[in-house]
């Protein structure tokens, strides 16, 4: 047997089942009063979906990246919200698992199994140019001091512990890992967020908080390296999260258009409403297939940062676009608070933005391309 | 073992009385076979089941008069069913109800006798002595035509409500009641039965009859008509989305696209006009009924009967003559 | 105390269409999952063992590919399983597949307890528990809608269509296990990897004792003649009289004619 090819399908049994039973059913109640209803929470670290792809030797289940964007996706067709949440947890893990020193990884990464872990560059003063943040780390003997304010945090007020970034010194970028237990640590204010409104987005503040020197992540200076990767991790589960958006689009949508009837044809027929649902199904599939070869990439050790930005650019506009035709689809219903389609639009919505805005992404796959040839 | 030209049903005796289904049975092999229906009668021997049987005109009657086999667990009836075909010979077909008794004797006597069992048939007919059993899978999303042709005898169980029953005056009706019937006494399980009274009134999805109310249906004496008119029919009580911005209902009582899918045998809507919301999550119900004012109300469209009229009236109406 | 524990691996869904060509069930581009009823079953053995001591071990006849089911049950708990494969037992009824499963379990030896689901959810029958029990000679209680364990039995509970039961049985002794039985867990995540450490053994033909005659299509007295989609009944629209009294009776008439409604007594 495969044990691999076995573990994996086990695995996505299970989320299916999961996803099924206990998310899909409450993805509108999750929207409305935007939190995790049914003991989501709790279910998903009873589960050990926290510790998907941990890595083994942390007490992890050690799925590789293919896997763990399947399951995302698979999640992401129930509730997007529950998969963005999974996506900020398993990319900050990935970044400890990648730049962090030992002392670190043994100190957090087997905690990591039922504390959420996020991911914080972005400040008051911006988002997508980090030489812009005021956040600083001093070095004080053999301890470092960090202040300074993060915002609009993944996971922000879930989350125990936090990845951030700050300058060491004026034109110095690093990262350090912090702890929500720590002194002079504080939380600020809750976003009020258009969509994915399940995802807790908030701010923290950090006091004096002074840190050994192994919650350094990685060196000295390498905040933008370590930035850049996160990114690049949290786009690959973002192509799945876009996917499983559009899977529920057309879940909705090829429902809908069956047995609504126009006098007595049922709307499927008409040719209108047929290129909507196949324009969807043709953008999901595009969507899954630039996920899964990021994920492929990325699994097998080749660069996959321009494919990953591929998946994210594209399948945002496209799961935005189908919504707006399932929609229509609906008719009046679709415009309805009532019927699950608008939050799926608004859902989409924050994938132009989050994890770097896609003019950001259009940037990279340009320079990439015009690399490639030179 | 010799065969018998007999076509035999076994009587589901529950607690001294004859379940509904068995009467179905006998009807139903008296449409089809050519050769003498003859019911298996396990009885207590104060017990005078053949008289209620009879009325359904079988070509005969056998019973086991046996007060510790009349309450015998599945093992001791299918020793004495084994026993009955061995002095009796083998019946050419022998049916059983799908209730749960049925389907726990009938597997285990097929083991016995070594011969095939279809289970859970809908519907059952002849070609010579070869019989025909359609019976649903995947959860009655396929239907599949089975038979038995090397062995006998050929068992089916079939589902109980499928076919009607019908009373017969059969004037060459036999009863025999055999004595000498063995069976091994089982003294591994201690059974207490009770018998279910009328069973609460369940979670709409999962009952078997729901009545269901709409905002033509809403004041306090309708709504209360309703409820006297389901304890009556054993049936749950649903409502449309309108109803649950009253503080009575909830979306786990709202039938409908936003609300529950249900598969009731029985539905019965009340003032209820049918939009597709609605009537979405009403597809799999069997029989329906339903009761408006309008004679064009869309709800007819997805009904098997309809009444147009006040609502309340024929709830009254209805539930004093149940 | 030793358990058994039947597991079939079915359709991940019963939504299934036949093909216009085949004629057969279409069943493209659907995975496996362990019949739900099994589930239920699984866990009641589980729960027995973690109770009272023992080993569940779970048991399954099929293709190679029901192999991922009995992996799916080591990662939830069971301590063993046992998959049994051979080409000779292709085209089974439940007759010939409960025979097969029987000299399996005759093999493991010392089974106190086997249980199974109330049926699969593909083929319906619900026939092979029994025809298991009886074949190893053995009681049986079916639907089974709780469980206690104690040392040396078991006390359970189940509803027929017009009574409920409460019975004590010693063992050994065969169940099925109807969804109320219990909640099955999830597979946690972690486990699956572990699973691996546990052992599943694959028997064919040739590992039991097993009369050829009795196996697969040769051992089956049930023939399968065709398939079909059920045909969807129209609704029949039928308006009942102007006067809700009469009306009333009429409806009364027709239920009771189509079994709806019992006859009064
Ligand atoms: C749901 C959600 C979750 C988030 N989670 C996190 C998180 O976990 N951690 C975190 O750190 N941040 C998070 N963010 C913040 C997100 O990363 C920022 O919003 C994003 O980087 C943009 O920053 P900004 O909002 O400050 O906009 P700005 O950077 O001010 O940009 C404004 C506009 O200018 C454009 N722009 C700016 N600079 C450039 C440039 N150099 N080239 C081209 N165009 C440019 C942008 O594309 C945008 O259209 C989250 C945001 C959302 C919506
Ligand atoms: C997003 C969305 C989701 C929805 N989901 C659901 C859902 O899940 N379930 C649902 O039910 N609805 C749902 N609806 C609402 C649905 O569109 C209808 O509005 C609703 O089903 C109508 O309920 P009704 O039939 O009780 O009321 P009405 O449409 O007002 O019908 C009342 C009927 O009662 C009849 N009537 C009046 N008086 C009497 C009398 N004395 N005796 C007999 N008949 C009388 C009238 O002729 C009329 O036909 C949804 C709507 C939206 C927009
Ligand atoms: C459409 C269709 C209709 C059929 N109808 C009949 C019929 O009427 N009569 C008949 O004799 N055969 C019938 N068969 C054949 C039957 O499906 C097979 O024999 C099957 O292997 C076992 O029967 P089941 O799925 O009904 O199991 P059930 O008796 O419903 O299963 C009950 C329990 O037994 C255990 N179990 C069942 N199969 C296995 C297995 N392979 N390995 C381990 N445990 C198992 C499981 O715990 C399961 O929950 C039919 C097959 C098809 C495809």
């Amino acid at each position: 047997m495969d044990q691999n090819k076995t573990s994996k399908e086990i695995l996505l049994r299970m989320v299916k089942s999961f996803t099924e039973n206990e998310v899909a059913p409450f993805d509108m109640e999750i929207d409305h009063t935007r939190s995790y209803v049914n003991d989501l929470l709790n279910k998903i670290k009873e589960t050990d979906l926290l510790s998907t792809m941990l890595p083994k030797e942390y007490g992890g289940a050690g799925f590789d990246g293919s896997t763990t964007a399947e399951m995302i996706n698979e999640i992401a067709r129930g509730n997007a919200s529950l998969a963005v949440t999974l996506e900020g947890h398993f990319k900050s893990i990935d970044q400890i698992v990648k730049f962090g020193n030992q002392a670190l990884k043994d100190e957090y990464l087997p905690q990591a199994k039922s504390r959420i872990i996020a991911f914080s560059m972005t400040e008051p003063s911006g988002g997508s140019n980090p030489l812009g943040i005021n956040s600083h780390a001093k070095h004080v003997g053999d301890k470092w001091i960090i202040n300074g304010d993060k915002i609009m945090i993944t996971n922000g007020g879930l989350a125990e512990i936090y990845c951030v970034l700050v300058k060491t010194a004026p034109e110095e970028l690093s990262f350090f890992v912090v702890d929500k237990d720590m002194e002079g640590f504080e939380f600020g204010k809750q976003e009020n967020f258009l969509g994915l409104t399940g995802v807790p987005v908030g701010e923290i503040v950090m006091n004096n908080i002074e840190v050994d020197e192994s919650h350094l992540l990685g060196k000295v200076g390498m905040g933008k390296e370590i930035g850049d990767s996160a990114h690049n991790d949290a786009r690959v589960l973002m192509g799945a999260v876009l996917t499983g958006i559009m899977e529920h689009e057309l879940d909705i949508v090829t429902d809908y258009a069956t047995h609504r009837k126009a006098i007595d044809t049922p709307i499927i027929q008409m040719q209108g409403i047929q290129r909507k649902i196949a324009d969807i199904a043709i953008a999901k599939e595009t969507t899954k297939l630039l996920y899964q070869k990021a994920a492929w990439l990325k699994d097998n050790r080749q660069d996959y940062e321009e494919e990953a930005a591929m998946a994210k650019a594209y399948g945002s506009r496209s799961a935005v676009k189908s919504g707006d035709d399932a929609l229509q689809i609906l008719g009046g219903y679709g415009y309805s608070l009532d019927y699950p389609v608008e939050h799926l639009i608004r859902d989409a919505r924050a994938m132009e933005l989050a994890e770097g805005t896609v003019e950001k992404m259009r940037t990279e796959i340009a320079l990439i391309e015009a690399k490639n040839r030179a | 073992m010799t065969a018998i030209e007999e076509n035999w049903i076994f009587a589901e005796n529950d607690l001294d009385e004859i379940n509904p289904v068995t009467f179905q049975l006998i009807t139903k092999m008296n449409q089809i076979s050519h050769d003498p229906v003859v019911v298996i009668l396990i009885e207590k021997n104060a017990a005078n089941l053949e008289k209620v049987l009879s009325a359904y005109g079988p070509d005969k009657i056998i019973t086991i008069k046996d007060d510790a086999l009349a309450t015998g667990d599945d093992l001791e009836i299918t020793d004495a069913l084994a026993n009955l075909i061995e002095k009796k010979g083998t019946p050419n077909t022998l049916i059983f109800p799908a209730t749960v008794a049925g389907r726990s004797i009938a597997p285990r006597l097929q083991a016995r006798l070594q011969t095939g069992l279809t289970a859970d048939c809908l519907d059952l007919h002849f070609e010579g002595n070869l019989l025909i059993q359609t019976k649903p899978s995947y959860g009655d999303n396929i239907m599949c035509e089975i038979t038995i042709p090397e062995c006998r005898p050929q068992m089916v169980t079939a589902r109980p409500n499928v076919f009607s029953s019908e009373k017969k005056i059969n004037p060459n009706l036999e009863i025999e009641t055999v004595s000498n019937i063995q069976w091994k006494k089982d003294d591994q399980l201690q059974i207490k039965s009770r018998v279910l009274l009328a069973q609460k009134a369940k979670d709409i999805k999962q009952a078997k009859h729901v009545v269901a109310i709409g905002r033509g249906s809403k004041t306090a004496k309708d709504i209360e008509g309703a409820v006297s008119l389901a304890k009556k029919l054993n049936a749950s009580l649903g409502v449309t989305r309108p109803l649950t911005d009253l503080d009575t209902f909830t979306i786990a009582d709202q039938i409908g696209q936003s609300g529950q899918t249900i598969a009731p045998d029985l539905l019965i809507n009340l003032g209820i006009s049918g939009a597709v919301q609605y009537t979405s999550g009403i597809s799999n119900a069997k029989i329906v009924v339903s009761i408006n004012t309008d004679k064009n109300a869309q709800i007819f469209k997805h009904s098997d009967y309809f009444f147009v009229g006040n609502a309340q009236e024929f709830a009254k109406s209805l539930e004093a003559i149940l | 105390m030793k358990i058994v524990v039947g597991i079939k691996q079915v359709p991940e869904t019963t939504n299934v269409k036949i093909n216009e060509k085949t004629k057969n069930i279409d069943r493209r581009g659907l995975g496996g999952v362990i019949n739900s009823y099994d589930l239920h079953a699984l866990q009641a053995a589980l729960a027995i063992r973690n109770q009272v001591g023992g080993e569940v071990i779970t048991l399954s006849m099929g293709p190679d590919d029901f192999a991922v089911s009995l992996q799916e049950t080591l990662a939830l708990g069971a301590d063993k399983a046992v998959l049994l494969s051979d080409r000779a037992f292709a085209g089974a009824d439940t007759l010939a597949t409960a025979y097969v499963l029987s000299e399996a379990i005759k093999k493991v030896g010392q089974v106190d307890l086997v249980l199974v689901g109330q049926q699969s959810v593909d083929a319906d029958t619900g026939q092979v528990g029994p025809i298991i029990a009886e074949m190893l000679k053995v009681p049986q209680v079916t639907y089974a809608d709780k469980i206690d364990a104690f040392k040396d039995h078991l006390v359970i509970d189940r509803k027929l269509e017009n009574m409920e039961q409460t019975i004590t049985a010693k063992l050994p002794i065969l169940l099925t296990a109807t969804d109320k039985a219990n909640r099955p867990k999830y597979t946690n995540v972690v486990e699956i990897a572990k699973s691996f450490d546990k052992p599943i053994i694959t028997w064919h033909a040739g590992d039991l004792d097993l009369d050829e005659k009795r196996v697969g299509q040769a051992g089956s007295p049930t023939i399968v003649r065709s398939i079909s989609e059920p045909q969807k009944v129209a609704k029949k629209n039928h308006r009942l009289s102007n006067d809700p009294a009469t009306a009333a009776r009429e409806l009364v008439d027709i239920l009771k004619q189509k079994n709806i409604l019992t006859e009064d007594k």
